[in-house]
């Protein structure tokens, strides 16, 4: 072989070996390799708070407002302007608790204002003299509540479709007078799995299953698992061991739109309802039926009016779990449009979902579409956060007290990895600031250190599963609600009661 | 060159790429208004990574995918990367990030990189 020659598979060789060496330390293989959640945390089991552990931009300051609060999702001002929060009353990992309306009257005390049954009351707003709550209904379906100053509850719409994996989320009041909350779907993707009978809610309503706004149709496709309820479940855990001794586990076809072991047909038609999973919905103050205003969604979290009167939400987009498992999909800042479907469940910011490269879980098939025609073309997001930020609760600044006028601040609740997917480091546990042109996501306050993640991961004092994000009526101040500590494992995850902080972020010049 | 040189460079370059030059870094914050302002490369840049890389590479951090703002990387594999994605990561065609913009992306990485904890 001529010199020369040897030398060119020479350098193609080393070229090769370097490209592959760089691009598998750059790439990583990490996907399949163990999880780094920020929940996966040794944590000693006490809440420390520390604001000096609290990364915010210079000129900035943040306090705690009141500490051991148990798992809080929103808070609201009256018009004296004194704060209000809401308890859940229930968290993933089946905890259950009494959910509350609290007045917070100094660091360590609050006043029960209203008590509920009926958790997870999901957020909260004040307005002409009540309050509006959403009522998750994890138990009973969802409502929307109106609780007046001396706790008196009445319930202004109930038996939302609220029992599955997502609830009723974020009341805000429209520049039309009109009440306009979320709702989350009750699965992943649409089809009712094991992975919801292992969340709970399957094993309380076996019927249950996701529900359009509108009629559609189906492409007739069914995924198959195996049957929880069936007598096998518990043996058949043994038959990896003893394949001989252990019973099969029984297999079902689940199509979407379906409840768990229903197979559907092409060209099957799903009647619309209302109310509906996925989307958002809107009543009048004084009660009456819900109207649809936008569908197609996941989940729905935050709701918030900018100050030029549009409705923007968060919608925390697909896990890789269940059935039909859909990877890479961070969550979505939606400009809502009234009328307008947001692609759930086939598409994920306005891209179809079956694509193997960019949405096919590692070891599992490509997801396939399960409507035969899309209602409308989605839309594409306002803006994209990371993949398992869960981003939540959000609000507009509109003072220059604070600065930013016009962008969203958005409260990251951060992964639940390995559960709903691995990632390589944490992801969340934070506050966004978003620009709206462009959708540039900014980072505004998170836990100092190396890399991001909880303070119980970091065993700090800083932040540790933000939810909700408010101004206050002045817009000189931005709450932070807190949920607290939610560890997670491979078995699920695991809330810890009375971790919860209200944090309030202010302009180090304000008084 | 024999085949234990090789091998012995593509670990080295690996390694480096892997470590980089960071260890002692923390992760980037944001990137500053003013020097978009002066750089619309780098405002291209960041407008495009937050569309596309974002969501798994937050901020140049860590996430679903690796940090990149704590490793040298080399600009052409990065546009190797990008464009062939071999692992799990998914390739980006020239229909969704163009030329020019990958070109921008990779300056704004460069600034992450050198901005580790950079202001709002």
């Amino acid at each position: 072989m001529p010199v020369s020659r040897k030398r060119s598979i020479i350098r193609s060789i080393y070229t090769a070996c370097v490209a592959t060496a760089c691009i598998a330390a750059v790439a990583g293989c990490s996907v399949h390799g163990p999880s780094g959640g920020g929940g996966q945390a040794l944590w000693d089991g006490q809440r420390h708070v520390s604001v000096a552990d609290v990364w915010l931009p210079p000129g900035y300051k943040i306090e705690p407002v009141v500490i051991g609060l148990n798992f809080p999702t929103g808070v609201t001002f009256d018009d004296a302007g004194k704060v209000y929060v809401t308890e859940s009353g229930y968290s993933y990992g089946e905890i259950w608790s009494e959910p509350r309306l609290v007045r917070v009257d100094a660091k360590d005390a609050v006043v029960v204002i209203a008590r509920g049954s009926n958790g997870p009351w999901n957020g909260a707003t004040f307005h002409d003299g009540n309050f509006y709550v959403a009522e998750g209904g994890e138990a009973r379906g969802g409502s929307i509540l109106k609780i007046d100053r001396d706790g008196n509850t009445t319930a202004l719409v109930q038996d939302l479709p609220s029992t599955g994996d997502h609830h009723t989320n974020g009341p805000v009041i429209g520049p039309d007078g009109y009440l306009y909350f979320g709702q989350g779907t009750a699965t992943n993707s649409g089809i009712v799995g094991v992975d919801n009978y292992q969340y709970g809610w399957l094993q309380r309503y076996p019927q249950f299953h996701d529900i359009p706004a509108k009629d559609v149709t189906l492409a007739g496709v069914n995924y198959e698992s195996r049957d929880p309820f069936s007598a096998a479940p518990k043996l058949a855990r043994y038959q990896r061991w003893f394949p001989i001794f252990a019973p099969s586990p029984r297999l079902v076809l689940t199509g979407a739109y379906s409840s768990f072991g229903t197979p559907t047909k092409p060209g099957q038609v799903v009647p619309g309802q209302i109310p509906f999973t996925g989307g958002i919905m809107r009543i009048p103050l004084a009660g009456g039926q819900p109207e649809m205003v936008a569908w197609g969604m996941r989940n729905p979290f935050g709701l918030a009016f900018a100050p030029d009167g549009k409705l923007f939400a968060t919608d925390n987009e697909y896990d890789v779990r269940g059935s039909r498992p859909v990877w890479g999909t961070g969550d979505v800042l939606w400009e809502v449009t009234p009328g307008k479907w947001y692609g759930w469940p086939d598409y994920f910011a306005g891209q179809p979902i079956n694509n193997a490269d960019r949405f096919g879980a590692p070891d599992a098939p490509v997801p396939r579409r399960l409507l035969a025609s899309t209602p409308n073309k989605p839309p594409l997001p306002a803006a994209k956060f990371a993949v398992h930020a869960s981003a939540d609760g959000l609000d507009f600044s509109r003072d220059d007290g604070f600065g930013f006028v016009g962008d969203a601040f958005v409260a990251e609740f951060g992964d639940m990895a390995p559960t709903t997917g691995t990632v390589q480091d944490p992801v969340g546990f934070r506050v966004v600031r978003v620009e709206r042109a462009g959708g540039i996501v900014h980072a505004f306050a998170f836990n100092r250190g190396r890399a991001n993640a909880p303070a119980s991961k970091t065993n700090g004092g800083g932040l540790e599963r933000p939810v909700a994000a408010r101004f206050d009526p002045s817009g000189n101040a931005l709450y932070i609600v807190d949920f607290g500590v939610m560890l997670t494992d491979a078995r699920g995850v695991h809330p810890a009661e009375n971790t919860g902080v209200l944090w309030k972020i202010t302009r180090e010049d304000t008084k | 060159m024999t085949l234990a040189a090789l091998a012995f460079s593509s670990l080295g370059i690996a390694a480096f790429t892997a470590v980089g030059c960071s260890t002692q870094r923390e992760r980037s914050a944001t990137i500053s208004t003013a020097d978009l302002r002066v750089d619309p490369r780098l405002a291209e840049g960041q407008r495009v990574f937050m569309a596309q890389c974002n969501q798994c590479h937050v901020g140049g951090a860590g996430g679903l995918g690796p940090s990149l703002n704590d490793k040298c990387i080399p600009s052409f594999l990065i546009k190797f990367q990008v464009r062939h994605a071999p692992g799990t990561m998914p390739k980006f065609s020239r229909g969704i990030i163009s030329d020019a913009q990958l070109d921008d992306v990779i300056i704004y990485l460069k600034f992450l990189r050198s901005h580790p904890d950079g202001e709002i």
